[in-house]
């Protein structure tokens, strides 16, 4: 083993979280080093996690509408070429992106160490090099951002054959005939229903009595309409016994009511577990949660004030756009710089088929908060824009206080929603009032004239 | 140079040519896929398939349905009670790891029964199925969709038995018997090619032909397929040279390989890797023996 390296800020895996990290210590003059255990640098974002997840969506979509444009040019498409050249574009896509993050960290100067960190003390980590070889690092400051990877429930005996995760899922050679997903959540909604408009038949499986729980109902009752559309199924107050590959060519699920499912392959998307297991956190003096999370205070400290955790290793709301907002804060938290004002109005995008995105209050929060709410409504086929370009299944909601005169929240299902959402944030953040939606002239024929809309149905019902 | 490598010498430089050339002008020539395993092959790939079909399939071929169930009743497979039936079969070694055997065990005893040369093509079959089965497991490490791995570990020395077929077939080395080093020099010098152009002629899937063509040390960064079929088998074709003890790789040197390096195995991934070894090689001896 050499002598330390030393280092003023060592941060601990590339994804978005280590890598906003990194840079933000980089321009602030310091001596940066990033550790990362995989070859390439942009962690569970670039390689199993959004990029892949949105490249696939994409694909899908595109796909689909020129298979639907055959109707009316008149040629088919090799069935065999619908899976591959998914994953081929999916692996273009991801390389190129992969070869900017690292381009990125050199121009930065950062150095980049490869292998995997574990806490030797408070300052001082071991990496542990491929070739099975070690060196030693310190620094004064440490960012631990080694993310999440998909949990593996007892009692689903994932193969990565059969039955895959949000990972091996990606490796996918053919579409399966159908596809069982467990889980309710953002990670199981996207798949599903990118595999249901697909053509292939899925079910949902979940302890929730409807998926994404957490959004408000008006989006989801229009997600589980659509997904219903493609042929897919929400089993929602499930409970799984037993999860089975029978040997030859179906996974079978046994529900707690005795009911059996089958179906080709299986998805699991059932959370997932930060990734401490190598890092050894007693070492550096912390304690992990009893999820398994490292918890820290709002600078995203831990309880060793030079040491700082971000990203999914903390927990919710386990998303890119905030873990690099978390890397960046908490650095120049670390290096007394000011990091701007907090953000208030985090949004919420699920790149689901359609799409769904949510900012600020829901209209329950809102009557929780302020007493009472006052609630707009704008759907997609109302809008010039919407019949235009077909897409008539959106709906846009606009959530006010009791007196319909504040912006409290906006939520909106539909292609286009985690775009058009950006609007409602900078309303949010800008306090406007629901009149300015009203007053203001919008681009025409927009979506984003559902704003307008949705604000002229609250200034109705103020006016009884 | 000793007298007899000089004879080996003599006997390649009259050979080479002669298959060099059948390669380069006789896709056609290259032996046809046995029905069964081109049917196996099609059933697969179809999403409507049910263990009845490949069941019928089989039996067609009495040999082959002989093989499949001393397999699924050995050992290594365990069954709870004796197999009698091939439906049973399939059930308890699964579509997939039977489709690939149906498909082996009838290409194996098909065209490539070349006479005189029984216990070596054993032996290329031996290592084809340890590195399927090595495959396997490697892509279940790096969390990758394990199915297209078998198939391509299984194929990728196919160049290898059909230059056995080439060499017995063509005149003027028809009816010859040639020494075992002699056509190792031809396999390493031709198998890459012949095993390319057989996957072309037996139209296996685009995956398997790119880890045909690419497996080796030096090729694999030139596959694109995101299968990755083709550095997964060359790890696999590695690991299971060291199983069965057909290369005298060190375990030291095994570790050290850039492929290791470029899967991103580290040394415990290596170390989870090489502890299978027994089960493989039981696995392999079950199957072949
Ligand atoms: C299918 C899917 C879809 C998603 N879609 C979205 C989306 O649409 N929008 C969105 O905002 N978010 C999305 N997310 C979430 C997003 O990907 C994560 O929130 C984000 O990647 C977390 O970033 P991170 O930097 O904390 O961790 P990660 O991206 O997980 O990176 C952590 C890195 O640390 C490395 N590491 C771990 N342990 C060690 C060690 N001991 N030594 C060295 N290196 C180590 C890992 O190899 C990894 O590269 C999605 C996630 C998934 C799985």
């Amino acid at each position: 083993m050499t002598s330390p390296h030393m280092f003023d800020l060592l941060v601990i895996g590339s994804g978005p979280a280590g890598q906003k990290a990194a840079i933000q210590g980089a321009k602030a003059g310091k001596r940066v080093g990033l550790i990362e255990q995989t070859r390439e640098v942009g962690g569970a974002c670039v390689y199993q996690g959004t990029i892949p997840s949105k490249t696939l969506r994409e694909s899908a979509l595109q796909m689909v509408r020129f298979l639907r444009a055959t109707d009316v040019f008149e040629f088919r498409m090799r069935d065999d070429v619908r899976i591959s050249s998914l994953m081929t574009r999916l692996d273009r896509v991801v390389r190129a992106h992969g070869e900017f993050m690292k381009e990125q960290l050199t121009r930065n100067g950062i150095q980049h160490l490869h292998g995997r960190a574990k806490f030797l003390s408070d300052r001082e980590i071991d990496i542990q090099h491929l070739d099975g070889t070690h060196t030693n690092v310190s620094a004064s400051l440490i960012v631990i951002a080694t993310g999440s990877r998909p949990r593996v429930p007892d009692h689903v005996p994932i193969d990565h054959e059969h039955i895959l995760d949000s990972d091996s899922i990606l490796s996918l050679v053919y579409l399966p005939k159908s596809l069982t997903v467990l889980g309710g959540g953002v990670i199981a909604s996207e798949y599903a229903s990118i595999f249901a408009l697909l053509g292939v038949q899925v079910i949902m499986v979940d302890s929730a009595d409807r998926p994404l729980k957490f959004l408000d109902q008006d989006l989801t009752d229009q997600f589980c309409q659509a997904f219903e559309e493609s042929g897919g199924q929400y089993r929602g107050l499930q409970k799984i016994r037993q999860v089975q590959w029978d040997g030859f060519s179906k996974v079978t699920t046994t529900l707690d009511n005795g009911q059996i499912l089958e179906s080709e392959k299986m998805l699991v998307a059932l959370g997932r577990v930060a990734n401490i297991e190598y890092l050894n956190v007693p070492a550096a003096g912390l304690t992990p949660t009893s999820r398994g999370l490292i918890s820290v205070n709002e600078h995203c400290q831990t309880v060793m004030p030079h040491i700082y955790a971000v990203g999914d290793v903390i927990g919710p709301p386990s998303l890119a756009s905030c873990s690099m907002e978390q890397g960046r804060r908490a650095v120049c938290h670390a290096l007394g710089l000011s990091p701007g004002s907090a953000p208030e109005h985090i949004p919420m995008g699920i790149y689901s088929i359609p799409e769904m995105s949510s900012v600020g209050l829901s209209e329950q929060e809102a009557i929780a908060k302020h007493g009472g709410a006052m609630v707009g409504r704008a759907r997609f086929h109302e809008i010039a824009r919407g019949q235009i370009s077909g897409m008539t299944n959106g709906l846009l909601k606009m959530v006010a206080d009791a007196q319909g005169k504040q912006l409290l929240g906006v939520h909106i299902v539909g292609e286009g929603a985690t775009e058009l959402i950006h609007i409602g944030q900078m309303g949010l953040l800008h306090r406007i009032q629901i009149d300015s939606f009203v007053e203001n002239i919008f681009n025409f024929p927009t979506l984003a004239e559902t704003y307008r809309v949705a604000a002229l149905d609250i200034a109705k019902q103020r006016r009884g | 140079m000793s007298p007899s490598s000089c004879l080996l010498e003599e006997e390649l430089a009259a050979i080479r040519p002669v298959l060099a050339n059948r390669l380069k002008t006789t896709g056609v020539d290259l032996p046809l896929l046995p029905v069964v395993a081109h049917q196996v092959l099609l059933l697969s790939g179809d999403p409507n398939v049910d263990s009845s079909k490949l069941s019928a399939l089989i039996q067609q071929d009495q040999a082959l349905a002989g093989q499949i169930l001393r397999i699924a009743n050995s050992p290594a497979y365990a069954p709870r009670s004796p197999i009698v039936s091939l439906q049973q079969a399939i059930a308890w070694l699964g579509f997939n790891m039977l489709a690939g055997l149906a498909f082996s065990v009838s290409v194996q005893s098909g065209v490539f029964k070349t006479a005189g040369y029984e216990k070596e093509v054993r032996g290329l079959w031996r290592h084809a199925l340890a590195t399927g089965l090595y495959g396997k497991e490697i892509a279940r490490r790096i969390r990758h969709n394990v199915e297209n791995a078998f198939l391509c570990g299984l194929l990728h020395l196919i160049g290898k038995p059909a230059i056995l077929h080439l060499t017995s077939q063509t005149p003027p080395l028809a009816g010859r018997l040639h020494s075992w080093p002699v056509l190792e020099k031809l396999f390493d010098e031709f198998h890459l090619q012949a095993g390319t152009a057989l996957g072309e002629v037996w139209k296996l899937p685009d995956s398997v032909k790119e880890a045909i063509r690419c497996f080796p040390d030096h090729l694999y960064d030139q596959a694109t397929s995101p299968a990755k079929g083709a550095i997964i088998t060359c790890l696999a074709d590695h690991l299971a040279s060291h199983a069965l003890g057909t290369s005298d790789v060190e375990e030291e040197t095994l570790r050290n390989l850039q492929v290791v390096r470029d899967l991103n195995f580290y040394p415990e991934d290596m170390t989870a890797l090489l502890e299978l070894k027994e089960s493989i090689q039981h696995h392999v001896e079950c199957f072949l023996s």
